[in-house]
């Protein structure tokens, strides 16, 4: 099952990935997360915690400065940039976090 | 005052937004409310019934050979207050409207040129005259990247919760972060309880300058596309927009 959930911000995006994600972890399925967005929070309605949700974006941030190597394939992506979350559910931030340049 | 309103999306930037500019404009200043969010929210809280109010390709040319400057700006004789003037709409209370970025009538090279006129308007505006006050986009991935440049003062809306939370604290680094000087405050709104305040400031690191409390109102507004300055004009929220408001013009800061 390959499911994205979209919608305006505010509009419970995230909360409803979080709780389906679990909710399928519980029933058996081996779930991975993906956090999609530049504001990634995922992590906090997953249950992780506001520390490493933070952990997790600047192990992103740190990619784009060049301060992480790409992972070469999806294994080594939710490897190296995810986290385990409640249930067995992992969690891993993928979004485009762009620096704003001035100007 | 050259204000932006910026927070996670849902957070209550357009209601606030829209509040302050019509409590601005009673006030007898005039007020140009733009909105860099692609999605209707501002128009509805000024009290405007449309969604869409672009410059139109007739405002826009390229910039002639051997002339500095982008590739796009304003037509030769028309200014920043002409082009004001003339295309943006007028709110009640006299607040006049423009809005970038809505796909059904902009696309394309269309949309990019009038990106560049926008800019121009926000940069050219004479200071003295106009207070702009900007709803940018929620999220924080496009607020800074060039629109939210001509905000003296940022102003994150942030209501109590841990992802609105997290998402000011990434706000307040991007904006601290540029080169341009300008400050950067919170706004608390949908205030429920003691202790919601004190935490928005904790969390934020933040000066908390407007405190919004929770109010029915504002959904309800915002369910009729209403503005609550016209639903609700008793509200709790909307006296605490008209705080916030004399709060910044005392301060002469914004």
């Amino acid at each position: 099952m390959r499911v994205a959930v979209v919608g305006k911000g505010g509009s419970g995006k995230t909360t409803t990935s979080a709780v389906v994600a679990r909710t399928l972890a519980r029933h058996g399925a081996s779930v991975v997360a993906l956090d999609c967005d530049s504001n990634p929070n995922l992590g906090l309605s997953l249950g992780v915690g506001d520390f490493e949700t933070e952990r997790l974006e600047s192990m992103r941030e740190s990619l784009d400065e060049g301060g992480e190597e790409h992972a070469p394939g999806w294994d080594d992506l939710i490897e190296r940039f995810g986290s385990d979350a409640p249930d067995g559910v992992r969690l891993a931030v993928v979004s485009r976090i762009d620096n704003p340049s001035p100007g | 005052m050259r204000l932006a309103f910026v927070g996670k999306g849902g957070v209550g930037k357009s209601a606030i937004a829209g509040t302050f500019c019509r409590v601005l404009a009673r006030q007898g200043h005039p007020v140009l409310a733009i909105d860099s969010d692609p999605l209707p929210g501002l128009a509805y809280s000024l009290g405007l019934a449309i969604s869409d109010a672009p410059l139109p390709d007739e405002a826009v040319e390229e910039r002639a050979e051997g002339e500095d400057g982008p590739r796009y700006r304003l037509r030769t004789g028309l200014t920043a207050g002409d082009a004001v003037d003339r295309y943006a709409v007028t709110a009640p209370d006299g607040v006049r409207f423009l809005q970038f970025g809505k796909h059904r009538s902009q696309t394309g090279r269309g949309l990019f040129r009038s990106q560049f006129a926008f800019r121009q308007i926000t940069r050219e505006l004479p200071e003295d005259r106009w207070n702009i006050i900007g709803d940018l986009p929620g999220g924080t991935r496009q607020p800074f990247t060039g629109w939210g440049n001509f905000a003296r003062t940022i102003l994150i809306v942030v209501e109590p919760t841990a992802k609105s939370l997290l998402t000011a604290r990434r706000l307040s680094r991007l904006a601290l972060d540029e080169e341009h000087p300008r400050r950067v405050l919170a706004v608390a709104n949908k205030v429920r309880e003691d202790g919601d305040v004190e935490m928005v400031a904790d969390r934020t690191g933040l000066e908390v300058i407007g405190i919004v409390p929770w109010d029915e109102a504002l959904a309800e507004a915002e369910q009729k596309m209403a503005a609550p300055i016209d639903m609700a004009p008793d509200s709790p929220a909307v006296k605490a927009v008209e705080s916030l408001v004399e709060q910044l013009s005392e301060e002469r800061i914004a």
